[in-house]
């Protein structure tokens, strides 16, 4: 392993053009991820096509490069703004803004920084070291029956969080699952709710809708407390998190690099659920589960560790079998077609070179977060100091193309705003965002793997259960609904 | 009414509504897939029978506690405060405002109608110097173009009504000649 390291290394850095793709790739991705209103997909987006003047390795690296610092990149504007630079940021925002508002800006920015880069690196190395033996207990154990049974344990812990009440917090899974059934259904390819509109028979597109829920509600929200005269400019600190403070929260940095892994190997499910199950699981173990939302440290530092640790793992499916975990490593295996090559098994034996530059540059991508997180910090901060009449017009258009870019349709333009008065009128009435973001992202991905694993088992229940892991999270997702409905009933029967 | 107000009735009317349009709407591809024993109108009619149960939960629980929180993890108590009159009517421009930018894409196109809705947007959020105004709106816009146009050539929406698409082709020309294309 060392030695393959050593020699994508040497590739790496032994080609200025190379580096050159690097380094943007590096600063493109936290940038991007960093302003508000776009995201590490909207780079991706515009660079597709000049991938394919790029060298194979220098593509699929530097979109790897991209989905690693972005990652990080998103949370700055959760903890900042509370508009998560995309979904797999928003566990992030519900400790990370309240903190600014507190003004501990400095803390949170500065643990989102350690924690993104620590996750990122442990899940290079043990992606470095595993990726051929996890992907062979992969291909054997997880099928389209254990693919569903994770996302309804995810849909049960993200309907929990967020939201006012469980049954606010269902009803927004409920809405970004009925969202996710616009379009063609995944089995028959029959046209559902489209009304006639040709460009709607594509179903939903994830990036307008998720500008539109967190980026363009977040500007309703904050117009609304302008006009009403009850907007408080978010303080800057530049206060960094001291090492004793995150030496104590090393049990849940290790739980997070666990969790995100874990989840990031799955096909579909990528960062976004890692994010979520992390900070569910933080809640879970905590002793003052209570200070969640209010601005824990330990809620930034879950959120943050986990997504980065999902994109090393990531890169497991994609590479082994061909299968992409999320909207990036999708564009990943274009860029492979485009090519002539498949990503799959096959890879590993014919271009091992290939394989080994993408694991290298997602090492040091990682260790890029932390010193030029660490540098770079402060003077993101100080984007907390633009007025936020100046700031809003520039997310909005920064909005407007980064929802217009992926599929060159004004359609996705409209979603993108009714999604933010939708979002808006939700948020300010106790619906939970994420939930309803995270519903929409494995609507589509649960119902195929439902329908794939009902056939598989040939519609018996009975068989369906007998596969452990099945049997196991359908039971713990079963159990999370079931105690939240029993603290509704509670909270109804102490009120009446 | 127990606790319930005219916005929890409100709400639950609004979310009754999805569930009976997209439930009317479900017999329109109601067919059988071969290959699936469940069709194409399971999944949905699952999700909008639980919407309904929650729903129906939703208004049970306001109906007892209105519009108290019930110690979930990450909630805001923040409510919209849409009482004044002037904070309704600044709202509901602020809510059109993006949406009459996103209709007028298509035939005005990005590169004419940025300008307005840049200089809207900062009007709408309370800024009232006009030259504060002007000078952003025009950073803005430079920084917009510089960025999705010049260094990234990305495809913007052009307009398809003159003069807008005139106006567009010739922002375009001139970056061609800039860059020396």
């Amino acid at each position: 392993m060392i030695e393959n390291f050593l020699a994508g290394s040497a590739a790496l850095f032994g080609d200025p053009f190379t580096i050159g793709i690097f380094v943007f790739g590096v600063i493109g991705g936290m940038l991007f991820g960093a302003i508000p209103g776009v995201s590490m997909l909207t780079l991706a987006a515009i660079l597709l096509p000049f991938t394919a003047a790029l060298e194979p390795a220098q593509g699929v690296m530097l979109f790897a490069v991209i989905y690693c610092t972005g990652t990080y990149g998103g949370a700055i504007t959760a903890i900042l703004f509370n508009i998560p630079g995309s979904a797999e940021n928003a566990p992030t925002a519900f400790d990370g803004y309240p903190m600014t508002q507190n003004g501990q800006s400095g803390k949170a920015v500065g643990a989102a920084v350690l924690c993104s880069a620590i996750g990122g690196i442990a899940s290079s190395l043990i992606m470095m070291a595993a990726t051929e033996p996890l992907a062979n207990w992969a291909i054997r154990n997880i099928g389209p029956p254990e693919i569903f049974a994770l996302v309804f344990f995810g849909l049960a812990v993200a309907s929990s969080i967020g939201a006012r009440t469980i049954w606010k917090g269902w009803m927004s899974v409920l809405i970004g699952l009925l969202i996710a059934t616009v379009g063609q259904d995944p089995v028959g390819g029959i046209n559902r709710y489209n009304f006639g509109m040709v460009d709607l028979a594509a179903g939903i597109a994830f990036v307008p809708a998720i500008l539109g829920f967190f980026a363009v509600s977040e500007i309703f929200v904050q117009a609304e407390k302008k006009a009403s005269g009850k907007y408080k400019a978010p303080k800057v600190s530049m206060t960094f998190p001291s090492w004793l403070e995150l030496w104590m929260h090393k049990v849940a940095v290790l739980r997070s690099i666990i969790v995100g892994f874990l989840c990031g190997i799955l096909p579909g499910i990528g960062a976004t659920l890692a994010a979520f199950m992390s900070y569910g699981e933080a809640v879970r173990w905590s002793k003052t589960p209570e200070e969640f939302g209010k601005g824990k440290l330990e809620g930034v530092i879950s959120a943050e560790t986990a997504n980065n640790a999902a994109t090393g793992a990531a890169m497991i499916p994609l590479l082994a079998l061909g299968l992409p975990g999320g909207a990036l490593t999708a564009m990943m295996v274009a860029v492979f077609q485009m090519h002539d090559l498949q990503p799959g098994p096959l890879v590993f034996m014919l271009s091992p070179d290939l394989i080994w530059i993408v694991f290298a540059a997602m090492f040091y991508a990682n260790l890029s977060i932390l010193v030029i997180g660490l540098v770079e910090t402060k003077t993101i901060l100080n984007l907390l100091k633009i007025p936020f009449q100046f700031l809003a017009p520039l997310i909005l258009m920064l909005a407007t193309t980064g929802a217009y870019i992926g599929r060159g349709l004004v359609l996705d333009v409209i979603v993108m705003f009714l999604a933010g008065i939708f979002g808006y009128l939700l948020r300010r009435s106790g619906f939970s965002i994420p939930g309803i973001v995270l519903g929409l992202i494995l609507g589509k991905i649960g119902e195929q793997n439902f329908a794939q694993g009902m056939q598989m088992v040939h519609y018996d229940l009975g068989t369906y259960f007998s596969r452990p892991i099945c049997a196991f999270l359908i039971a713990a997702g079963v159990l999370t609904l079931a105690t939240s409905l029993y603290r509704a009933f509670k909270s109804i029967k102490a009120s009446a | 009414m127990g606790h319930l107000t005219r916005a929890h009735l409100l709400e639950a009317l609004a979310f009754l509504l999805i569930v009976v349009t997209f439930y009317g709407f479900s017999f329109e591809f109601n067919q059988p897939i071969e290959i699936y024993r469940y069709g194409a109108t399971a999944w949905p009619r699952v999700v909008i029978g639980c919407l309904m149960f929650a729903t129906l939960g939703n208004i049970w629980f306001q109906y007892f506690n209105g519009s108290l929180s019930q110690g979930t993890i990450g909630s805001s108590n923040d409510e919209a405060d849409l009482t004044d009159p002037k904070t309704i009517r600044r709202m509901t421009a602020v809510l059109l405002t993006p949406i009459v930018f996103a209709w007028l894409l298509k035939p005005v196109g990005i590169y004419f109608s940025a300008p307005f809705f840049i200089a809207a947007i900062i009007w709408l959020f309370g800024e009232r110097r006009w030259k504060a105004i002007v000078i952003m709106t025009v950073f803005i816009y430079l920084l917009f173009i510089g960025l999705f146009l010049v260094i990234l050539n990305a495809p913007l929406p052009q307009g398809n009504i003159s003069p807008f698409y005139d106006f567009s082709a010739w922002i375009l020309t001139m970056n061609a000649k800039l860059q020396g294309i």
